[in-house]
């Protein structure tokens, strides 16, 4: 089993299945943070933060993971109050209108979460929303093991409130 | 004249006299070879590099391990294509996988130095210049960041390249130095081609073929087998399968042809009555019935009855009910195969 590391992720993929963990150069004074992207279908050299432009290339039995990182400034945000990456999704996480860009056929689930001091969304597309019981297991095989690590940047101080609210699906 | 007679006679005995040291030498060495398992004959088993031995010989043979480095192309019997995964020379991780869909993958193992490299860094410069066929994706491996600069070889690169540093895709792929070029068909994960190259349109050429080769297998239970990865026993099951799927079952005349009429159903209403022959025999069998057939050429006999009588259709009928001249030529325009 092939295994990627870098910027503080690392993957083992599970066979069939091939990814990329990078940060996008950045213009500006913008400030660009990791963002992986995992498939079992051949990535485009320039693939969007979610899919743009890969997506579109699915097939039925095919599986897109986004793993985004967003800015410290987001810490401590009632969406981001999971703790930890979902582990195993379910087939009723998967929804037809959850998209970022709607495909016919396809399904979507979106986590926003926090892991290690980080705080990240998880977005995965189904190929086939038909076919969600055979190609969930696949998505779980590879969520399960996806570490995260402690950013090497300090993060930004949060001063704003907590909330008690766990985060969920973005359904 | 008498001294010179003496001198060449001593000089003829002192060359027998090496010429017998020398055969002995060369007779203690292959006995000594023989001893240690390197047998002259044939191998017991292929894949012993040590060579064969007798039963003459020591039971246990020495392994006398002979080669230098990776072993080349035509040494190997491995054709998997695992996946690629290293390092980005920005320092972004990557991993290819080069099996599944229906596209080829070319994989081009360079260096950042090799003076061979640099014209095939320049070409792919321009990526959309090269005139891969469609749906050839090209993916540059160079060793990992330990072995090469990833300064160096992004100095290389330009966007739209996949380069993937990483030392443990030149072993999984037993790459014997650089410039070097792998090609993986997706659908079945394995290796179809691999070689060295001056330029890359020699490349381009040869990756032409291939995709034109495996569009052929693709058309044949043949490459139905290999795309499978199915070999030995295994593929020999898949052919029978096929052959039963087309009603071709054990027995059938149509496996056993004595001429090329058999091979092609050519010619066959030219032949006279009672012509032996398994199309002569097939014509010969009235509709629909359990005919005892002619005595085979071969001396083998199978059945003649092929047919399941609780079968509403015959599987074993493959004429065409409205062809005038039923069992002469194939209803289809597919011909059936037979696989290897």
């Amino acid at each position: 089993m092939a295994t990627i590391r870098a910027h503080g992720i690392e993957a083992p993929l599970p066979p069939g299945f091939e990814g990329r963990i990078f940060i996008r150069p950045s213009t500006g004074a913008e400030v660009t943070y990791p963002v992986a992207h995992f498939a079992t279908f051949s990535l485009p050299a320039e693939v969007g933060d979610f899919g743009g432009g890969a997506v579109n290339l699915m097939g039925v039995s095919d599986i897109f993971a986004a793993l985004f990182e967003y800015g410290p400034e987001s810490l401590g945000k009632r969406l981001f109050d999971r703790q930890g990456m979902p582990r195993s999704l379910a087939t009723a996480n998967f929804r037809p209108y959850v998209l970022r860009r709607g495909l016919g056929g396809q399904s979507g689930t979106q986590w926003f979460f926090t892991e290690a001091g980080r705080p990240f969304s998880l977005y995965v597309v189904l190929g086939s929303h038909v076919r969600r019981r055979a190609l969930v297991p696949r998505v779980n095989c590879l969520i399960a093991d996806v570490a995260i690590s402690a950013p090497t940047r300090p993060a930004a101080a949060y001063s704003g409130p907590l909330t008690a609210a766990a985060g969920g699906p973005w359904n | 004249m008498v001294a010179v007679a003496v001198v060449l006679s001593v000089v003829v005995l002192l060359l027998a006299v090496l010429v017998a040291g020398l055969l002995r030498s060369h007779a203690d060495i292959l006995k000594a070879l023989h001893e240690l398992g390197v047998g002259v004959g044939e191998p017991d088993d292929a894949g012993d590099l040590s060579g064969g031995h007798r039963s003459s010989g020591p039971a246990n043979p020495v392994q006398i391990p002979f080669g230098m480095g990776p072993p080349l192309p035509g040494e190997r019997n491995s054709t998997s294509a695992p996946t690629i995964a290293g390092v980005a020379p920005s320092g972004d991780a990557l991993a290819v996988n080069v099996g599944g869909g229906g596209h080829l993958t070319l994989l081009a193992f360079l260096s950042s130095g090799c003076a061979t490299c640099a014209g095939f860094w320049k070409a792919f410069q321009r990526p959309d210049e090269l005139g891969l066929p469609a749906r050839t994706r090209l993916v540059v491996v160079t060793k990992g960041p330990e072995m090469e600069s990833p300064a160096e070889v992004a100095s290389h690169v330009r966007t739209g390249l996949s380069v993937v540093m990483s030392t443990d895709a030149w072993n999984d792929y037993e790459v014997p130095g650089s410039p070097f070029f792998v090609l993986v068909e997706g659908e079945s994960g394995r290796r179809v081609g691999e070689g060295v190259a001056n330029h890359f349109h020699q490349v381009v050429e040869l990756v032409r073929r291939a995709e034109a080769d495996v569009r052929e297998l693709a058309l044949t239970s043949e490459g139905r087998a290999f795309s499978d990865g199915l070999d030995g026993p295994e593929r020999e099951l898949a052919n029978d399968r096929e052959l039963m799927a087309a009603g071709i079952l054990p027995g059938d005349p149509s496996l056993y042809p004595s001429t090329l009429a058999d091979v092609y159903g050519l010619g066959a209403v030219d032949q006279p009555a009672g012509a032996s022959g398994p199309a002569a025999r097939r014509a010969d069998v009235p509709e629909g019935g359990n005919a005892p057939d002619a005595p085979d050429p071969t001396g083998l006999t199978y059945p003649t009855d092929l047919t399941d009588p609780t079968d509403p259709t015959d599987p074993t009928d493959l004429t065409d009910p409205t062809d005038p001249q039923p069992g002469l030529r194939p209803t289809t325009d597919a011909p059936i195969r037979m696989a290897g």
